[in-house]
């Protein structure tokens, strides 16, 4: 038996279970809007059972720990599914860039730049397949009126709109390189930071658990977070670690062992292309060694080398096979003075593509005929004009190629858009997984409260009935 | 499943979210009328579209290209008018000769005759925006230059244009000329207009022999030589006649379709770019109810909990 005495004390140590009970319910209320927080439970526990004349008897009841309310699968399932979301939404910013530096859209209420020049065709805009078209248009004016100096004159303003347009969207690319690498010392910034961060929550986490054997629920619940951020940036790759640290490794690179941070990443540079690569040993994390394939940082570099490159490249092309072919054809031709060997186009690619200035200067030098004294003639601007039915390349003209460049930009773009939309909606369902295990539910939070504080009230009264029957029994000696 | 406080507030920022979105690109469409905008919004259509574009540019650079050569081929048929009409004289006026006209008569003839080959060097010598009309591609000066004698007769017409012709470009890969050729003596390529050599036309000799006939008074000249020559001269006038109304023809055909495919790319443009207008309407009708009701049922579940109920 346990004696008033002993229920006195079963009902302190019930009070004090309800009083924990309250606590943990108004550390739930109190994260309702902390997004990395799992709400925690109160595990209770019956006291020890102790032998008496009518057999076991129990001792009440007491707090054996605090849980938090995570799911470790759903928790590595965010985690990696952090990192696929990173990438795409990298690579979609980064091509949605691209998309606006390009400049190509239909606008079929468009007035265009040139009063009329829109209205021309049927899509509106003014892109650099426009350009094209009106540049070999100009030609064909030309070939029409081979001694007209008003075709003369706006074949020079066309060329020229279109090597400006050409060395405009070289620059735009440039510049977008420029703030992609800027983008990726940003992230690695953030990686390191975050590792750091990683780092000195295991270290208290261990700490803390060495000192009170259990668990550090509300630091764990930070280094999650921490590792999900980190993960938005980089593929991790995570171990257990001594004393419940967790040991993170990039690319197969140990980076957290236990509380120490053992490597960082750092940038390098190859050609004007930024990549990243662990800063101890140098071992080379992206797109080259092929080591990541998620993360923001391989998203950018993805979106950079791959879809941003190839329009580059192909532009590049274009603009080098429209200045050689061009120029090939008006050498050969004369001028209106008889003039011939002057070449139309200067450079050799798209940043470099302008109109011989003389030309400019003087459109009589333009070398439209094919005969020597004949002025009449218009053999090269002919020639000239059906450039633009020529296919130069993968069977098709230098109009379509372009077309075909934007085309399959858009494709990738598109593609990105459609995947990051799946991966938004496998991300939406992971979370709601997750809150529904460990999401502060104000309800339920309330409707503890209550228990608790009715346990509580009820323990108390026990507490005030033994009183009561103490006082009884001392006062039946009279 | 077990509902958060936070599950409910995510879950229903989305949804407004996604609504927003799609409430957003709805209007758009209904706005500009267009379904496609951006290479993302559909990479095949954009394709198609500026293919499209490129060949509406081509079919309106055809069409201008054909309105010059009509242009041209008016240009020409006025002068081919008009060395008829000299032709048409100079035959009458050698019909006209006989035994019976005085010697006075005949040296007037000859005076109108003179006077014509002067007429058709000018009408020879014709220009169209400053470049000349019968010169081949010489178009820098008159294609024609007579020699005078002391008495002001013609004693020769010289032709210092080539016989080669500009071809301008009317559809894809089909190329045109429109030009009438002055002279051509070389026995190849396009008729000369005045002087062929494959059809024995020399229209400024002959009228040059019609000429000096008459200042002599060789009506046998006349009669036996000239009046065959000046039929030929003219039979060579009505080929190149009834060969510049064909080519105006073809122009005018070509241009018609040029223009037909015009308007039939504006149509298909038109079905891969345009949107559904009372498709678009309905949907965005639908996305703004539905955006409505998530607000409105939001905001009522997320007012109530059981605080409400507690003391």
């Amino acid at each position: 038996m346990l004696g008033l005495f002993g229920v006195l004390n079963m009902g302190a140590r019930s009070m004090g279970v309800q009083r924990a009970g309250v606590e943990v319910a108004g550390q739930n209320l109190a994260n309702v809007s902390n997004p990395a927080y799992a709400r925690q439970r109160v595990a209770i526990t019956s006291s020890i059972t102790v032998q008496s004349e009518v057999g076991p008897q129990g001792t009440g009841s007491e707090v054996a720990n605090i849980v938090s309310m995570r799911n470790a699968i759903l928790d590595n399932q965010i985690q990696s599914e952090a990192s696929a979301h990173g990438m795409l939404q990298a690579k979609q910013t980064a091509l949605q860039y691209a998309q606006a530096a390009l400049g190509t859209q239909i606008d079929r209420m468009a007035s265009g730049a040139e009063g009329a020049s829109a209205a021309q065709g049927v899509g509106g805009g003014h892109s650099i397949t426009d350009s094209l078209g009106e540049l070999f248009s100009a030609f064909q004016s030309l070939s029409s009126n081979p001694t007209s100096m008003a075709e003369r004159q706006t074949l020079m303003m066309k060329a020229e709109s279109l090597a400006s347009q050409f060395r405009q969207l070289d620059s735009r690319i440039g510049e977008l390189n420029n703030q992609l690498n800027r983008t990726i010392d940003s992230d690695v910034n953030m990686v390191n930071q975050t590792l750091t961060n990683i780092a000195s929550l295991n270290d208290k986490i261990t700490r803390m658990e060495a000192i009170s054997g259990g668990t550090a629920n509300d630091l764990r619940d930070m280094r999650q977070a921490q590792i999900e951020e980190l993960a938005k940036y980089v593929k991790v790759d995570l171990s257990s670690g001594a004393g419940g640290a967790i040991n993170v490794a990039i690319g197969g690179v140990d980076m957290i062992t236990n509380n120490q941070v053992v490597d960082t990443i750092e940038t390098y540079t190859f050609g004007s292309n930024t990549y990243i690569q662990s800063a101890t040993n140098d071992v080379h994390l992206t797109l080259n060694a092929g080591i990541l394939t998620s993360g923001s940082i391989q998203g950018t570099i993805q979106a950079r080398d791959v879809g941003i490159a190839d329009v580059r490249s192909s532009m590049n092309t274009i603009a080098n096979i429209l200045i050689a072919q061009v120029n090939a054809i008006h050498s050969t031709g004369y001028s209106l003075n008889g003039s011939t060997g002057a070449q139309f186009f200067t450079g050799s690619d798209a940043a470099t593509i302008g109109v011989n200035s003389a030309l400019v200067t003087d459109p009589s030098l333009i070398q439209a005929s094919g005969v020597s004294g004949a002025t009449g003639d218009n053999q090269v601007a002919l020639a000239l004009a059906q450039l633009s039915q020529t296919e130069f390349i993968y069977g098709q003209t230098l109009t379509q190629a372009y077309s075909q460049t934007v085309a399959a930009f858009g494709q990738e773009l598109s593609t990105v858009n459609n995947d990051l939309a799946n991966q938004d909606t496998v991300d939406n369902m992971l979370h709601a997984q997750r809150d529904s295990i460990g999401g502060v539910s104000l309800d339920e939070e309330m409707t503890d409260l209550t228990r608790f504080q009715k346990a509580f009230q009820a323990s108390a009264r026990l507490i005030t009935t033994v009183d009561e029957m103490l006082d009884t029994l001392v006062n039946m000696k009279r | 499943m077990r509902v958060s406080a936070n599950s409910f507030s995510d879950t229903l920022i989305t949804q407004l979210g996604n609504l927003a979105v799609r409430q957003s690109r709805l209007q758009s469409q209904a706005a500009t009328g267009q379904r496609v905008r951006l290479p993302e919004d559909d990479p095949v259509a954009l394709r198609r579209v500026l293919d499209l574009n490129s060949e509406f540019r081509s079919t309106g650079q055809y069409s201008r290209n054909i309105a010059r050569q009509l242009e041209l081929a008016q240009a020409s048929f006025s002068g081919i008018k008009g060395i008829k009409t000299l032709s048409d004289r100079a035959g009458e006026i050698a019909t006209q000769v006989d035994d019976l006209k005085s010697p006075e008569e005949l040296q007037f003839y000859a005076k109108e005759v003179t006077e014509m080959i002067k007429q058709a060097v000018h009408v020879m010598n014709a220009t169209n925006r400053g470049d000349a009309v019968f010169g081949g591609t010489i178009a820098d000066r008159p294609p024609f230059v007579m020699t005078l004698d002391a008495n002001n007769n013609v004693t020769g017409v010289t032709y210092q244009g080539n016989t080669s012709l500009a071809e301008t470009e009317i559809s894809e890969g089909v190329t045109i000329t429109t030009q009438t050729l002055g002279e051509n003596t070389t026995g190849s390529g396009p008729r000369g207009l005045v002087t062929d050599s494959r059809t024995g036309a020399d229209f400024f000799n002959h009228l040059i022999s019609l000429q000096n006939n008459l200042l002599a008074g060789n009506i046998a000249g006349v009669t036996a030589v000239d009046r065959a020559s000046l039929a030929n001269d003219e039979s060579n006038i009505l080929y190149h006649i009834s060969s510049n109304g064909a080519i105006q023809a073809r122009l005018e055909a070509t241009d018609a379709l040029t223009r037909e495919r015009g308007i039939s790319i504006e149509a298909q443009v038109s079905k891969e770019v345009d949107a559904d207008l009372s498709q678009t309407l309905v949907k965005l009708s639908q996305t703004q109810t539905a955006y409505e009701a998530a607000l409105q049922s939001g905001a009522r579940a997320m007012n109530l909990s059981l605080m409400d109920y507690l003391r």
